[in-house]
């Protein structure tokens, strides 16, 4: 299945969950959220936690720990 | 074939069912309170997760002893995901008992509920103090029950409620995530879809809501194209969401995951219909409150004999890298009928199991619950993970099972060439397509050639090593075994 993480389209197998496609994506992103300094989120900006499952097509997005999104 | 008469009955089942909700939409509504308030906790995605369900349990009956009409829901996956309740005998126990004590209300399964396989689940919701409910379930003649598509609650001050449940499938196989062997037997129907046909349901009820088990993306596709809902409470995509988001009118809501926080939706309903509505979280690290009770059913369940219990036992200790590696990636090539398995060394957590093998010996080994993923390689795409493994430490990183090889370096452990063979130590077929099974972890973090992305095999390598140990192979097998080779060899002591 495809995921986009921050854009980027990241094939990755099916069943995967947010930690597989987080090191797929980047290494060091990964490292970053892993140790708190950011987090993942979807399109609306809520996060999602390392475990989550996932189904093909859904958008990622890793940004600072603590952002809060627009208007909210 | 000769079809009996219960045959003809579950047969029709579907339809019946159907029937029930035509004749609920065309009753009459009767009229509803002019102000009605309506408080519905709700939590998903537990996988296991128990130790704030005291807080849970305080904060709910707080509520309920305001004398209003409170409700607790759970939108799914309360097993998978810590091994202490997994593992309990009978399984699903701690689970049952502290949903039971909690006073669920309505539980839609999520594709977690069915790992414990449809036996236990069915023993499970016999015992349940609560229903279940899901629209998109449809069960076969094996005994396991027709799950209600949706229940009807009526509140105290006479507002009622129509809840439907929903679970997801795989776009591939059309399955809850979850072992196929797992749901033999039943038939999931397409749950947007499915959920179109409740919309009857709007006309005898003054509130509408979707308990779902289906992910956050989703829920908000089921917000778009259903306006008739008043609220989605939802789960399986592990999303915090807070507050609770309106899309298309409706209120969507998700409680993140693994208890740490429960949801609060609350509805004001007002001449029969829905005209406020508003979710939050409430986090549960942040509550002092718990009952004592529940506190010492908890206390109970994490001192879970089970994993006191030996499952295998072994003529002798099964000591090292190599002969460990060797039993992991025998049990995961066993449990799930591949051609090959490889294990990383770093996932390798004991360098030495006792001659008696106890579940919690297991789980110390493999602690980090990584799914084994099957992927279809060729020769040349095992040689490139192969390659991609010893290129991270100049040394052998992956031990194996179903082939052995030999990674030949230069001088400056620059790789030459790899030899694969098969275990009768012939080489291994350059044309053959090899089902391979690796750790989620190896799968999405070492580099290698693969034109099949691979699928989860939903089940975990610890999983695969228990079902293994329990098939009591000849454990004899595992001294002085080696695999995976070097040349020139490694640092002695390394592996």
């Amino acid at each position: 299945m495809n995921i986009k993480v921050n854009g980027r389209e990241v094939e990755i197998f099916s069943g995967a969950r947010v930690a597989d496609v987080l090191r797929k994506y980047s290494r060091i992103s990964w490292k970053q959220v892993q140790n708190g300094s950011k987090t993942v989120c979807d399109g609306l900006g809520h996060e999602i936690a390392h475990d989550g499952e996932l189904n093909g097509g859904e958008a990622l997005f890793v940004r600072m720990a603590g952002k809060r999104r627009a208007g909210k | 074939m000769k079809r009996t008469k219960r045959s003809l009955i579950v047969s029709f089942l579907p339809l019946l069912l159907l029937a029930g909700l035509a004749c609920s939409s065309c009753a009459s509504l009767p009229p509803a309170p002019a102000d009605a308030r309506i408080v519905i906790f709700h939590f998903n995605d537990v996988h296991g997760k128990i130790d704030n369900f005291a807080k849970v349990a305080a904060i709910v009956e707080r509520e309920r002893r305001q004398g209003g009409d409170v409700y607790l829901f759970c939108a799914g996956d309360n097993f998978t995901g810590n091994p202490i309740i997994d593992q309990y005998e009978p399984p699903g126990e701690p689970m049952l008992e502290l949903l039971n004590r909690l006073g669920v209300d309505l539980l839609s399964p999520g594709n977690h509920e069915f790992d414990i396989g449809l036996d236990n689940l069915r023993r499970f919701a016999a015992r349940t103090s609560f229903p279940f409910v899901s629209a998109n379930i449809q069960a076969g003649a094996d005994g396991f029950p027709q799950l209600k598509p949706y229940v009807e609650l009526k509140t105290k001050s006479g507002v009622r409620i129509a809840v439907f449940g929903l679970i997801q499938i795989e776009a591939g196989n059309g399955l809850p995530s979850t072992h196929p062997d797992k749901v033999k037997g039943l038939r999931f129907s397409e749950p947007l879809q499915q959920a179109l046909e409740m919309k009857a349901l709007r006309s005898g009820n003054h509130v509408l809501l979707g308990l779902t088990h289906l992910g956050f993306d989703v829920d908000q596709k089921l917000a778009e194209r259903m306006p008739e809902l008043d609220a989605i409470i939802g789960g399986h995509s592990h999303t915090r969401v807070d507050p609770a988001e309106i899309i298309n009118g409706v209120l969507v809501a998700q409680a993140g995951s693994d208890n740490r926080y429960l949801g609060r939706v609350e509805l004001r309903v007002r001449n029969g219909s829905v005209a406020e509505k508003k979710g939050e979280l409430i986090e549960l690290k942040a509550q002092r409150e718990e009952d004592p009770e529940v506190k010492a059913m908890i206390a109970r369940f994490n001192q879970n004999p089970a994993f006191a219990r030996v499952i295998a036992e072994a003529p002798f200790a099964i000591e090292g890298k190599d002969a460990l590696g060797s039993l992991m990636t025998d049990a995961i090539r066993w449990a799930h009928g591949l051609d090959v398995a490889f294990q990383n060394q770093g996932g390798i957590r004991l360098n030495r199991l006792s001659e008696k093998i106890t579940l919690k010996d297991i789980f110390t080994l493999d602690p980090f619950g990584n799914q084994v993923i099957e992927i279809v390689m060729s020769a040349e795409e095992i040689r490139s993970l192969v390659r991609d493994s010893f290129a991270k430490g100049d040394e052998i990183d992956l031990q194996v099972s179903g082939l052995s090889y030999l990674v030949r370096t230069d001088e400056q452990r620059r790789i030459q060439e790899i030899l694969l063979r098969r275990p009768d130590g012939s080489p291994l077929p350059e044309e053959g397509k090899y089902k391979v099974g690796v750790s989620s972890y190896v799968a999405s973090s070492y580099s290698f050639a693969h034109k099949d992305p691979g699928r989860a095999l939903a089940s975990t390598t610890a999983d695969a090593l228990i079902r293994f140990l329990e098939s009591r192979p000849d454990l004899s097998l595992y001294r002085g075994i080696q695999r995976a080779f070097q040349d020139p060899p490694g640092r002695p002591g390394r592996y």
